[in-house]
């Protein structure tokens, strides 16, 4: 069986322009509706944030403080099939704290996969367009839900890279401390790039349906997963020993995870350099309702969908692939537009679904 | 707003681990009204602090220094096992492990981690020292107890390598550390445990 997550309550608290909020949401359809610039997104933001202790338009999420105020505090009760809980997480300037029912969470990575949030939104587009960095981000929060311990081997590989680096800068090929950073990168460069490889796997093996559904038939759409580093820890040594005098040189690790690229290839060809706006766009769709699908299959929940800025491309493919969503998923969703006339919802019983406007930071019902 | 001279023993005060511009005023306003004796008590202890004590010339714990020689109360017991030598980072991780109960054997303190990123090289670190000190000893077996961060394994890594042509017995405590946690807070069971589990080193 297939839980649902639903939030029940949201309470928000000195989150951008939203000084106190607090609302309780229909349990399968959400939209919010409202001009720009009345803190549409930043209703997103914190169910996301407090989802996942991050931002998905944000590098720092301490930028969601309210000018003026101490702390951001957002604060859920979520209901996970017969499981109800509390998630709290409060933002200070250099600081961030989770809670999950008042108690702090032994690994962060725990935490973040608990609740399971996908979001969309205009932003998405560099998944496609993007460096492969954008692409290795997705896969990194893929691969927590399929091995929480990745999170991990991820931030102690890149730590012991830059020691590494710093190490043949300042002392040379020679230096006596490389062998103990390289075994170190060995040791959680072999499991992240494994980790990596099975995220690929599980996502490349979603997208390529995902994408025939939407696209016309005509074009032919693969990915293609090129591992940076390697997964044998002899191997992986080798490389780095051999390669330190280019490394120093060019004061970047050549081998390794920091390198993997998930190519995305329309008939064969890079779609990051070749795909039309069109076939990005849709591309960008695919990758979401493939990350969906395999959270969903990783945490044998429905997610919750959050939809940013519905109305901003009005793009009939786009359109009517989140309707598809819609119609064909049993996630709380929770969707905002400056048009909600956009969205007659049949497949959607009245009783669960609830309008809101956002004006100024406040939001009301109808 | 205060007089300047409080001023200054509150940024002194700011300066200590741990404490705030608002506990450090907590604690000067205190000193300055409501304790004077401790205030005094506790100046002519500072002043010639640093006189008495030194890190311990063998191990780098802290010891009474008396003028010529600081041996710390580990190195002087003699009921120790002098074969067997913990390394720590720091002193307080050698308290941590004191605490435990483990460890049955003397110490040695190197002061701190590999970093290069923080400036800390090989050459910073007092290896030949440790060395040094285990051949005096006679020391069998070592065992690393640095904290299971990158900077502490690689540390440990470090010390093994150098110890490699030695032949003693190396081994690193066992993960039951939290990764990225502080022996300082890490409780006595679980370090306990972490010694009693030592692992041998394969660098
Ligand atoms: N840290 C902050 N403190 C206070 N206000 C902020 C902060 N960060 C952003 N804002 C403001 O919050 C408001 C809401 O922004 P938000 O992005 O949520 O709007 P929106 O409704 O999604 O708009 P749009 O339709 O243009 O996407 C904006 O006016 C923005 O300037
Ligand atoms: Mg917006
Ligand atoms: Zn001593």
């Amino acid at each position: 069986m297939t839980a649902s997550i639903r939030f029940e309550r949201v309470n928000i608290r000195g989150f951008r322009n939203i000084q106190s909020l607090d609302f309780e949401p229909a349990p399968r359809l959400n939209v919010i509706s409202g001009d720009n610039g009345h803190g549409k997104t930043s209703v997103l933001e914190a169910i996301y944030a407090v989802s996942t202790s991050r931002s998905f338009r944000a590098e720092r999420l301490a930028e969601a403080i309210q000018t003026g105020a101490e702390a951001a505090v957002v604060r859920v009760q979520v209901r996970d099939g017969d499981l109800g809980r509390e998630q709290r997480i409060a933002l200070e300037p250099s600081r961030r704290s989770v809670t999950m029912d008042g108690k702090r969470p032994a690994k962060l990575a725990i935490y973040a996969t608990r609740t399971p949030v996908v979001v969309f939104h205009p932003g998405d587009l560099v998944l496609v367009s993007g460096p492969a960095s954008d692409r290795r981000t997705l896969l990194d929060r893929l691969a927590l839900f399929l091995d929480p311990t990745s999170g991990d081997h991820r931030l102690r590989y890149t730590r012991a890279t830059r020691e590494r680096q710093r190490a043949l800068l300042e002392r040379g090929t020679n230096a006596s401390d490389l062998p103990a950073f390289e075994t170190l990168m060995v040791q959680h460069g072999t499991r992240l790039q494994q980790a990596r490889r099975e995220s690929a796997e599980a996502l490349g093996a979603e997208l390529e349906p995902a994408f025939r559904k939407m696209a016309p038939s005509t074009l032919e759409f693969t990915t293609s997963f090129v591992p940076g580093g390697s997964e044998s820890p002899e191997e992986f040594a080798r490389e780095l020993a051999s390669r330190r005098g280019q490394d120093a040189r060019r004061k970047t690790a050549s081998f390794g995870p920091q390198r993997d690229e998930l190519e995305l290839l329309i008939d064969g060809r890079s779609a990051r350099r070749h795909a039309s706006q069109g076939q990005q766009r849709l591309l960008t769709l695919a990758m979401k309702a493939a990350e969906l699908a395999c959270v969903r299959a990783a945490r044998r929940a429905h997610p919750v969908l959050l939809l940013d800025d519905f109305s901003s491309e009005l793009d009939p493919t786009r359109t009517g692939a989140v309707y598809d969503f819609l119609e064909g998923s049993e996630s709380q969703i929770f969707v905002t537009t400056t048009r909600s006339d956009l969205f007659p919802t049949p497949a959607v019983h009245s009783a669960d679904r609830v309008d809101w406007t956002v004006c100024d930071g406040r939001l009301e019902r109808g | 707003m205060l007089p300047e001279r409080l001023n200054k023993v509150i940024h002194l005060l700011a300066r200590l681990p741990g404490v705030g511009e608002k506990t450090a005023q907590r604690f000067a306003l205190f000193l300055a009204t409501e304790a004077g004796d401790v205030a005094n008590h506790l100046g002519a202890e500072l002043t010639t602090l640093l006189d008495h004590i030194r890190p311990c010339d063998r191990c780098g714990n802290l010891a009474d220094y008396d003028g010529t020689a600081a041996i710390c109360d580990v190195c002087r017991d003699t009921r120790r096992d002098s074969n067997l030598l913990c390394i720590v980072a720091r002193v307080q991780d050698l308290l941590a492990v004191e605490r435990s109960g483990a460890m049955r054997g003397r110490y040695f303190v190197l002061g701190k981690l590999l970093s290069p990123l923080d400036g800390i090289g090989p050459e910073e670190l007092p290896l030949e020292r440790m060395i040094n000190r285990i051949r005096e000893d006679k020391v069998t077996e070592v065992i690393v107890a640095t904290p299971p961060s990158v900077d502490g394994e690689a540390t440990a890594l470090l010390v093994a390598r150098e110890l490699e042509p030695t032949g003693i017995a190396i081994s690193r405590i066992a993960s039951g550390v939290p990764h990225g946690g502080d022996l300082e807070f890490a409780d006595q069971i679980t370090l306990g445990r972490a010694i009693d589990g030592r692992k041998a080193i394969d660098g």
